[in-house]
């Protein structure tokens, strides 16, 4: 497996780069704002929303490279190779996944220790950990469903698939803007204080701390899934 | 003593003196910067000072085992970062499910040792979706914790206990493992840590109380770590026993009455009520780790 893992390190080196370069400066940046903004940056400039953005920024940059992992292997003498390996399509397949799971976590890694630099800056009055773990959670859920697409019907179908998923969660969100119960929100001036408040509430809370474990528990079942129909999809690839 | 021998004492020593001396030099700065023993403190700016020690703190070990390995050429064999599934599920599943059992039979014992005069809805009055889905999320923040758990484990169980195994007899091996692990937190322990500044005997039982401690918990870290040569299960092991430990549980679903109630509780007989379910974890895993020794001799 260490082999496998490594062959994916050295096709997508400069990708492994830019996940790493976009996620240090993401981390300066967000290090260096509450610095020059004062004790005043997180009440008055809006800093956790910022804050918010340049973590799901940093998370977005493993799960944009990622087709990049596939296309690679995208042809039949690549998947014919990898399924005369010892460890066979599986051990491929599996490479994959622990591959883009050791991205995330190497992301996650570099976002706790800025998130912790700012929680020192700040005097300890933000801390993103809870944040940070529902973003992992979420690059974990959209990959699970991404993947088996990509490599049942290549890695451009599959692109459009985690299109039409985004698409999908905005509708639902939409939908409960526009249809649910949305009290908290317009009788608050503070739209963030506001939802951390309504996230905390029991019956969103329990649902909500469940998610972690659903993601985790569906990104394994989607690598036995994509082990599946790897030997399928491997028959539409190009020569 | 042969060269092989002295050489794995060199990198031995090497490492300990990596590891111990960040809180050897950090901690009498920082009592004598914020006048006062850190972890016993009320200031919030000590507790964020508190706070990033115990993150960066953590990871002082895993840079030491780095270092020790670049400085004395040792290589990158045997560093334990494989993962290895097959015929150890158990193992892997052991090192979730115990601790979290332990946590709450912690709690139970916490109750019928300490708060007998309260019912246990008087005492647990926060069982409602509210609660179970604050304490998921602790589970699941645990992810974090992770990360410092593994740079304690990476060093401790990762580095040390494969050269003290080389060195000693098993039985030893942990003992000693345990009582150098327990001294590695005695800076930690003299500013407060786990057992405050106000008991008899103060900070030597503290001290000796957390030696006893870690000598207990490395016997499940060895175990897990030698069975399933990784490092992860016993980082899974350590980051949910430091995020889901009994005073957790406790601020999570205990009422206010059981919390005030806790609070004047001496930290020294606590400790031996919460560790009991440690105690039994320790002897379980101490028995499968020398009974395997006698299979691995016969099947010689």
């Amino acid at each position: 497996m260490s082999g496998l893992l490594y062959k994916n390190l050295r096709i997508n080196f400069s990708s492994c780069l830019l996940i790493l370069i976009v996620a240090l400066v993401c981390c300066a940046i967000a290090c260096v704002a509450p610095i020059l903004g004062g004790p005043e940056f997180m009440t008055e400039n809006d800093g956790a929303m910022m804050l918010a953005v340049l973590y799901y920024f940093v998370f977005m940059m493993p799960s944009l490279t990622s087709n990049l992992l596939f296309e690679s292997d995208e042809s039949r003498t690549a998947s014919a190779f990898a399924m005369s390996l010892p460890q066979c399509g599986k051990g491929h397949i599996e490479s994959k996944y622990w591959y883009i799971l050791i991205q995330y976590l190497a992301v996650l890694f570099i976002t706790f220790i800025t998130d912790t630099i700012i929680y020192g800056i700040l005097d300890g009055t933000f801390s993103a950990l809870i944040l940070l773990i529902m973003i992992f959670c979420f690059r974990i859920f959209i990959s699970s469903i991404e993947i088996p697409f990509v490599i049942r019907f290549g890695s451009q179908k599959g692109m459009a698939v985690k299109g039409l998923t985004f698409a999908f969660i905005f509708f639902l969100v939409m939908i409960y803007f526009m249809f649910g119960d949305i009290s908290w929100l317009i009788n608050s001036d503070e739209p963030l204080k506001a939802f951390m408040k309504w996230l905390q509430r029991g019956n969103i809370l329990f649902p909500l701390s469940l998610f972690p474990f659903f993601s985790i528990a569906l990104f394994w079942l989607s690598c036995k899934i994509s082990v599946n129909v790897f030997r399928k999809g491997a028959e539409n690839y190009e020569q | 003593m042969n060269n092989e021998k002295t050489l794995t004492i060199k990198r031995l020593v090497i490492f300990l003196v990596i590891s111990f001396l960040p809180f050897i030099i950090l901690m009498p700065i920082l009592w004598n910067i914020y006048g006062e023993p850190i972890y016993t403190s009320q200031k919030e700016n000590v507790a964020v000072v508190v706070y990033m020690l115990g993150v960066f703190g953590m990871m002082i070990p895993s840079c030491a085992h780095l270092i020790t390995r670049l400085v004395t050429k040792e290589g990158f064999k045997n560093t334990y970062l494989g993962v290895h599934f097959k015929g150890k599920e158990g193992y892997w599943a052991a090192s979730i499910v115990v601790k979290l059992i332990e946590g709450w039979a912690g709690l139970f014992l916490l109750w019928t040792v300490f708060l007998k005069d309260l019912s246990f809805g008087e005492a647990f009055q926060h069982f409602g979706m509210k609660d179970i889905g604050a304490y998921l999320l602790q589970l699941a923040s645990s992810i974090i914790i992770f990360f410092p758990a593994f740079g304690e484990e990476w060093g401790w169980r990762g580095y040390m206990m494969p050269k003290l195994l080389e060195l000693m007899p098993k039985p030893a091996a942990i003992v000693v493992g345990g009582i150098i692990w327990g001294l590695w937190h005695a800076p930690l322990t003299i500013a407060g840590h786990n057992f405050g500044t106000d008991y008899s005997g103060y900070p030597f039982v503290g001290i000796l109380m957390m030696c006893l401690f870690c000598v207990m918990m490395n016997c499940f870290l060895t175990l897990v770590t030698e069975k399933t040569r990784s490092i992860y299960p016993a980082s899974f092991i350590h980051m949910i026993n430091n995020n889901l430990s009994v005073g957790i549980l406790l601020m999570n679903f205990g009422s206010e009455a059981a919390i005030q109630k806790t609070d004047g509780i001496n930290n020294i007989e606590s400790f031996f009520v919460l560790t009991s379910a440690s105690m039994v974890t320790a002897i379980i895993s101490f028995i499968l780790f020398m009974k395997k020794d006698k299979t691995e001799t016969v099947s010689i």
